[in-house]
């Protein structure tokens, strides 16, 4: 009875999780605050066993203390240079302290120097391959059709293809001449150009907004669905049902 | 009676827990209905579904590395994703070890997405995937940008220690000693790196694996309008953004996919194909009528309300 009855349980607090953080939109109570410290409680309880049991032990107790063979694994010889690790996380705690928070700069200097000699590296493998594919062709290669054919012939420039890279320039050009701030210009043609990139990226980011919105609709979506469908229609009534 | 307000100013002033409950309210009845919206997929889906189901792209029985960074505060979209993918890839008798860097919650939600994934290939009578010879779980790495890094570099160390307990045995053994792994010591050795993301792993994983593996990209509709730049590029192999993505790839899972000049790439029909993507996409247009109509009501409002001022 007890295996049978877990699940809907387990399901019967979800919901009640739900239910209790959503009341937020109706007024923050004490009921939602109750619900939040909850999961925040929860979820600092599960990452520190996550972190001890997930990796902690697995990447750094382990290779220090090593162990002795047992079935199928060998003996690894444990290696003490990883015990210098402590003291350097330990460092990190004492943020906390006033008169000795400078020692927290120790780790947090490490982790900024490591951090930014991989930046060079890192601007390029994200940024180099995007620049590289901005450089598109201005001028066709074949007229023998406008339009690019569902076929296309191998290495050949479209009419429409030249019409596209060139709408796409003009959106890289304005929107990059919008973020010139360090010098006042009287041009018109690049007062033009920065005021077009202005509403290009207001276009922009609009799309970005309806993408974002979607997101926050189906996570509602989900949350009734967990409700009303996986709790009530497949959990309750076939329970109720079924008794 | 000087005082009264107008049916305009009334709209405008509609209390906001009025909307909500209005839309949860058109949320829920949604759900009931089961309907499959038509769709058209994208060419980002598309390219994922070829690069996930072509023999050539993927040969069946390989391994592929599969990063988890999502957890139940985007399930809406990211377990959609994940159920998806993990039916092509248990179809395909792809292996896969599984990590996270995002979350330490994310191992144990992949882990419970893989068993319900089990369950219903066990109601249908097929084989259900097993933990060692079919996957790894490779647990939580902390620090998204170092152990992409540490990845990248050299998988094997980066890895180095974690271990997996074979079916019958009572015994962790390294998970380079499994079938999974047993071929793979660096990250070229994989024909695909999937990440299934809530957040922003994706793009760390662009910048430190930098083009060494295929790339393939499963994130929310937060991210999308991001990882297009990098699908433009080349940098992304394939993506699936948001919900969108999930109906997408279900309804390529169900109807396969034809490109002129390509090769055809089949379809999984006569198998459970649509699931949660088809579930919530109905629901989620009448919200989105529902978002327009108060869009336009309120705009509608105040120039009314302003022109009889």
């Amino acid at each position: 009875m007890q295996s049978e009855s877990y699940p809907i349980i387990k399901l019967f607090v979800g919901v009640a999780c739900t239910v209790g953080l959503y009341s937020v939109l109706y007024r923050e109570t004490k009921f939602y605050r109750f619900f939040e410290h909850m999961f925040l409680g929860l979820a600092a309880g599960w990452a520190m066993f996550a972190l001890w049991g997930e990796t902690l032990k697995s990447t750094w107790w382990d290779r220090m203390v090593g162990s002795v063979a047992d079935e199928g694994n060998p003996a690894v010889p444990g290696y003490w240079a990883w015990a210098l690790l402590l003291p350097i996380g330990v460092m990190a705690y004492f943020v906390v302290s006033k008169k000795h928070n400078w020692i927290s700069r120790i780790p947090i200097g490490i982790i900024l120097g490591l951090w930014s000699g991989q930046q060079v590296q890192v601007w390029f493998t994200r940024y180099g391959p995007q620049m590289q594919s901005s450089m598109k062709p201005l001028f066709p290669t074949t007229w023998s059709e406008f339009i690019t054919p569902l076929q296309p012939e191998a290495g050949a420039v479209y009419p429409a293809q030249v019409i596209g890279n060139l709408i796409f320039l003009l959106t890289l050009l304005s929107a990059m001449s919008y973020f010139l701030f360090s010098f006042e210009t009287k041009s018109k043609l690049f007062n033009g150009m920065t005021t077009w990139g202005r509403w290009l990226l207001m276009i922009g980011f609009g799309a970005i907004f309806g993408s974002t919105v979607m997101t926050r609709f189906t996570l509602m979506i989900d949350r009734m669905y967990f409700v009303f469908i996986e709790f009530f229609q497949q959990g309750l009534i076939p329970l109720i049902g079924g008794r | 009676m000087a005082n009264e307000k107008t049916i305009w100013e009334k709209l405008q002033a509609i209390d906001r827990r009025v909307l909500y409950t209005l839309l949860m309210v058109i949320a829920t009845v949604s759900l009931f209905f089961k309907v499959n919206v038509p769709t058209k997929p994208g060419q980002p889906t598309k390219d994922l579904y070829r690069l996930l189901v072509d023999d050539e792209a993927l040969p069946e029985g390989s391994t592929v590395i599969l990063q988890s960074d999502w957890t139940q505060s985007t399930r809406g979209e990211s377990a959609g994703q994940m159920e998806a993918l993990l039916r092509i890839l248990m179809r395909r008798n792809i292996k896969f070890a599984l990590l996270s860097v995002a979350d330490p919650q994310a191992p144990l939600v992949a882990r419970n997405v893989i068993r319900a994934i089990n369950l219903e290939r066990k109601a249908k009578n097929q084989r259900e995937y097993q933990v060692w010879e079919d996957y790894v779980n490779l647990g939580y790495f902390p620090n998204a940008e170092g152990t992409s890094n540490a990845i990248a570099a050299n998988f094997k160390t980066a890895v180095a220690g974690r271990k997996e307990t074979p079916p019958g045995s009572a015994t962790p053994l390294d998970v380079f000693q499994s079938p999974v792994l047993s071929k793979v010591s660096k990250v070229e050795d994989v024909p695909v790196y999937i990440n299934v993301t809530g957040s922003k792993t994706s793009n760390i994983l662009i910048e430190r694996l930098g083009g060494r593996v295929p790339f393939a990209a499963l994130v929310t509709g937060v991210m999308g309008p991001e990882t297009l730049n990098y699908y433009q590029s080349g940098q992304v192999k394939g993506v699936a953004i948001g919900l969108n993505g999930v109906a997408e790839m279900e309804s390529l899972m169900e109807k396969g996919l034809v490109e002129t000049g390509k090769p055809e790439v089949k379809s999984f029909a006569g198998e459970t194909n649509y699931g949660r993507g088809m579930a919530y996409y109905l629901a989620l247009h009448t919200c989105l009528v529902l978002m327009i109509v108060a869009v336009v009501v309120g705009n509608v409002a105040m120039v009314a309300a302003r022109k009889k001022k």
